[in-house]
């Protein structure tokens, strides 16, 4: 699919499949392979430890000899959990990430597509300062956001959460890369065939950059996840905490219930985990990026 | 691309139905910082239940906020102008912070002749310290404490060293807690850990580094900063030598909640940071064989003189007459009201500021509570009130972090006192 | 003549035409962003010009900016923020190279398998993450101390969060582990898309396995290095939460990176028109290290 590379190719392989039929195993490799495994356990770790963690009682979780395993199951953290809204916070966690994903996905589709196949007056002005503002961190502009937001009515409701992340224009960088790879001789047919801008968007384009608006989903939404201090300031209201804050409020001054915060966290990570599931199929796919472009 | 709009659709909806409320009576919100049991939704709905079946037609939404980003989420409700009704935390924010930058309602009225008869019955400094500089009170209080600090009664007998503690009074001198240090790390026990990490719990710190050699937090009038002076710095140089003798630890990677849980695992024996609440939220996590001792901090007369903590409320000018009364009202009920009052004091795990309220643990299942009223007699100057408050906390534990990084003490301090009072406007 | 003007006129039609679908379609992203980023910038840098607390608001010209020049503490965040940056991204791009060169040969079930491990720590949030890894750290009884001691490596425990020496390096570290995620993601899709044909070719030609991806594979995965490079310094220059919940920038500043530093300011002392200030600066070197990577690997293909 890669533009620079010649059209003809003698034979499709699939992606993923194990296409190195003839590798040699070699000492190199078996290295490689126990490497990787020693780093999966590290990585897997932190999990472990909350999941774990979150079915010791309050003496074991804060124990100074670990255990590994808890020696006393007990279930009265999630109770403690669930009398609080905890699923109320879960919902208003993927109803945000969700309306951020998908309004970024929209937004971020559409304008990518000028951005690499249309000649437009002012292009490379527009594409410039997307560029520059691209690695800009929320925070910085925190506090008139925030005000933005209160002159809005907005804040303490989702949209304050949402409509920043919308407004990062990374996305739009990473579609227009997507869109460079459709062929412009498809963009000319389908003009010779009479199809309108609109058509051509949804029936060309789209489809065409599908897997790279898979990739950009599954980023936005967990960059939303994880943008904790924008939610902080923007979220108050019991009822519309996103699960990080409901977690982070666990916390008291002089005594810190970590298996409290254990549960709360093996709770959140429980939709993350699906939606990375769901969307990692748009990995296998193929992704190719297009070529870097001005 | 239309199920995408679909589901677009259908996420905008459910959000507009949850921004969608009436009107109807009068609503006012409610935020606590974590005191006692007021982080507790049962205990504080209870509490809301019990008002609303005096006033039907208040409906109070609560909002729990937490020491390390409550404070961050108040300033950003001030800037948004999205702030509640009623605060529920102490003098230092409420008055010297907030009500001081102009962003509180007066409470002149709820102090009537006879509360504050009642509460000075119990302290003047309580009084004192919920009026402003401008002479309106900011904070109407419902409770308060003495932060002590803790040791391991066991750890301390088999060590030795329980000869350096009077049991009865629970105080001890300055030498008494070198000495006894002494004992409990040659015996391999570690002693205590002087966290700087900043956030909440600096009174533990404070208290520590004054009382050693009954050194002044402020001066006597609350304009300014008195690290400075000789006492302190004897006391600061003390614990800096006791951290390079190896007989006392400071870190600055740990916050005091970090700190209770080391000392509820046993690591170390001794915690600056207690309080009759802390006695209560830890007795679940605290391993077995610990045996918590509340102690005073150690001072070099064996007088300690003990920081306050006051809590109460206030209430947030929000430009609405009616929002302001109802906040009032609820304040009235939860603090002055005859069955209310004292069970809204218990909630805390505090003790009332209400004279007339009495010990409201006797018989209860928070009886050992009132093993804290014992340090009710040391309770020294309530100093919090000092303007420039906030900024001098955080300077406070980066003066902490220099001297215990190898600072030189009076060097430190003097740059301490420099940035803290440059804030006191 | 009439005809090439006819053509012209024709010409500037479908031009006119272009440009009004191309921004049609740009509508939503723009509003937003102008919305949403390039409104609150324009309002970060009116403030920066003011001395802006909660009970001031008075206009100083410059002095916010002097004072940040004079200011220690702002030199030394500057730094950190660098060096968080500089070691991160490219250690974050070998590593997850590598390991996708490992996994993208093995079956599909393997290769989900790895993919989501690296991912977990993405996924977790950073609230617990970081619960999981002061403990890890702890000075007292933590697991490094206990691993490093059984290992010869120390004799004595080590503050790792509270020694300015090290403190961010465990930063570096956490944020490495979560970051490494959807790099991996995005290195294996690309290496299971090079072409085969030119792969083959230069087998039989006798390329080495080193040649091969050196040679073939790195300049076919280019675009996506781009791409990596730009998110990992996204999240190097946005490491924030880490910082505040694990060391609030202690000790003495030593973790204290600029992203913190606005936030210490402007949340903690509510020093607004500061905070701007520091925010307008970061935002000009964030644009122009973004430039300069985006040119960097246009030139580089």
């Amino acid at each position: 699919m890669q533009k620079t590379v010649p059209v003809k190719k003698m034979r499709v392989s699939k992606p993923g499949s194990d296409d190195h039929s003839v590798q040699k195993i070699t000492v190199y490799r078996v290295i490689c392979v126990i490497l990787l495994i020693v780093m999966a356990l590290l990585f897997m770790f932190p999990l472990y430890w909350i999941i774990t963690g979150s079915f010791k009682t309050k003496q074991a979780v804060i124990s100074r000899t670990p255990e590994l395993f808890p020696s006393q199951f007990v279930t009265t953290n999630y109770e403690s959990l669930f009398q609080k809204p905890a699923f109320t916070w879960l919902w208003n966690t993927v109803l945000m990430c969700a309306g951020s994903m998908i309004l970024t996905c929209l937004c971020a589709a559409m304008a990518g597509y000028p951005l690499a196949k249309k000649k437009f007056t002012g292009r490379k002005i527009v594409f410039s300062v997307f560029i520059c503002a691209m690695a800009l961190p929320k925070q910085v502009i925190l506090i008139p956001l925030l005000k933005e937001m209160a002159f809005l009515k907005m804040h303490d409701t989702l949209w304050a959460v949402i409509l920043p992340t919308v407004g990062w224009p990374f996305g739009v960088f990473l579609m227009k890369q997507f869109s460079e790879n459709i062929p412009d001789e498809m963009l000319e047919a389908a003009k010779i065939d009479g199809a309108g801008e609109i058509k051509t968007f949804t029936h060309i384009v789209f489809p065409m950059i599908k897997p790279g608006v898979g990739a950009l989903a599954i980023f936005t939404f967990i960059t939303a996840w994880n943008d904790y201090f924008l939610q902080l300031i923007m979220l108050n209201d019991t009822r519309v905490l996103t699960i990080s804050l409901g977690i982070a409020k666990l916390q008291s001054e002089l005594s810190t219930d970590y298996g409290l915060i254990m549960a709360g966290a093996a709770l959140g990570s429980v939709p993350i985990i699906i939606i990375f599931l769901i969307f990692q199929k748009f990995f296998t796919r193929g992704i190719t990026m297009g070529a870097v472009k001005g | 691309m239309k199920k995408l709009l679909a589901i677009l659709m259908a996420v905008m909806m459910m959000m507009s139905i949850s921004s969608v409320m009436a009107e109807d009576n009068v609503e006012i919100t409610l935020w606590t910082y974590p005191i006692g049991n007021w982080v507790d939704p049962e205990t504080v709905d209870g509490i809301i239940a019990n008002f609303n079946a005096v006033y039907p037609n208040i409906k109070v939404t609560v909002n729990y906020l937490d020491y390390t980003s409550g404070d961050d989420q108040v300033t950003g409700a001030i800037e948004a102008r999205t702030t509640p009704d009623i605060i529920m935390e102490g003098p230092e924010r409420l008055v010297t912070n907030w009500g001081a930058a102009g962003k509180m309602l007066p409470v002149n009225d709820l102090w009537t002749e006879e509360a504050l008869a009642d509460i000075s019955a119990g302290s003047e400094a309580v009084v004192a310290a919920c009026k402003g500089a401008d002479g309106n009170y900011y904070e109407y209080p419902l409770c308060m404490t003495t932060h002590t600090m803790v040791i391991d009664r066991a750890a301390f007998e088999a060590a030795g060293a329980l000869q350096y503690v009077d049991v009865e009074t629970r105080t001890w001198t300055t030498e008494g807690f070198v000495n006894a240090c002494r004992a409990l790390t040659d015996a391999g026990y570690m002693t205590g850990v002087v966290y700087c990490g900043g956030q909440g719990g600096d009174q533990g710190t404070r208290a520590l580094v004054n009382n050693l050699y009954s050194g002044r937090f402020t001066n006597a009038e609350h304009t300014a900063y008195t690290a400075d002076s000789e006492e302190n710095i004897q006391g600061l140089t003390l614990l800096q030598d006791m951290v390079n003798e190896g007989i006392l630890m400071a870190d600055p990677s740990i916050v005091a909640g970090d700190e209770i849980a080391l000392f509820c695992n046993g690591t170390i024996t001794m915690g600056f940071c207690w309080n009759a609440s802390a006695a209560v939220s830890n007795k679940a996590s605290m391993a077995d064989g610990i045996d918590p001792l509340p102690m005073a901090f150690p001072s070099d007369d064996g007088v300690p003189e003990l920081c306050g903590g006051i809590w109460g409320f206030g209430i947030f000018d929000n430009g609405d007459a009616a929002r302001a009364e109802a906040a009032k009202n609820f304040i009235r009920f939860v603090c002055d009201d005859a069955q209310q009052g004292p069970a809204s004091v218990y909630a805390t795990g505090f003790f009332p500021v209400r004279a007339s309220f009495g010990d409201v643990y006797a018989g209860t299942d928070k009886e050992a509570n009132g093993e804290f009223m014992v340090f009710m007699p040391f309770l020294g100057d309530y100093y919090n009130v000092t303007g420039g408050w906030a900024v001098q906390r955080t300077e406070w534990w980066n003066l902490l972090q220099r001297v215990f990084g190898g600072g030189n003490v009076t060097e430190e301090v003097a740059t301490y006192v420099a940035n803290a009072n440059a804030s006191i406007k | 003549m009439q005809l090439t003007r006819n053509m012209s006129k024709a010409m500037k039609a479908t031009r006119r035409r272009e440009n009004l679908s191309a921004y049609l379609f740009l509508t939503p992203a723009l509003l937003f962003f102008a919305g949403f980023v390039i409104f609150p910038m324009g309002m970060c840098l009116v403030t920066s010009f003011f001395n802006y607390s909660m009970t001031d608001f008075s206009f100083i010209a410059f002095d916010n900016y002097v004072e940040m020049f004079s200011d220690p503490t702002f030199g030394k965040s500057l730094v950190n923020t660098i060096v968080i940056v500089v070691v991160s991204v490219p250690t974050v791009c070998l590593f997850s190279l590598w390991v996708a060169s490992v996994i993208y040969k093995m079956n599909s079930f393997k290769t989900s398998f790895f993919r989501c491990v690296f991912y977990l720590p993405v996924v977790t949030g950073s609230v617990a993450v970081t619960v999981v890894w002061k403990w890890i750290f702890n000075n007292y009884y933590g697991l490094l101390n206990a691993l490093c001691k059984t290992l010869g490596i120390i004799t004595k425990n080590v503050n790792w969060l509270g020694d300015p020496a090290y403190a961010l390096w465990c930063i570096i570290m956490i944020l490495f582990t979560t970051s490494i995620g959807q790099p991996i993601v995005l290195y294996v899709s690309a290496l299971g898309n090079v072409d085969h044909s030119l792969v083959e070719a230069a087998q039989v030609d006798g390329a080495t396995n080193r040649q091969v991806f050196w040679k073939i594979k790195w300049p076919q995965i280019m675009p996506t290095t781009l791409y990596i490079l730009i998110i990992t310094t996204i999240n190097s220059f946005q490491c924030f939460a880490l910082i505040q919940l694990l060391t609030n920038g202690g000790p003495n500043y030593a973790t204290s990176t600029i992203m913190y530093y606005i936030y210490y300011n402007a949340f903690k002392l509510n020093r607004y028109g500061y905070g701007s200030a520091m925010g307008v600066i970061l935002a000009v070197i964030i644009a122009l290290f973004s430039l300069a990577q985006f040119r960097l690997a246009k030139n580089d293909r």
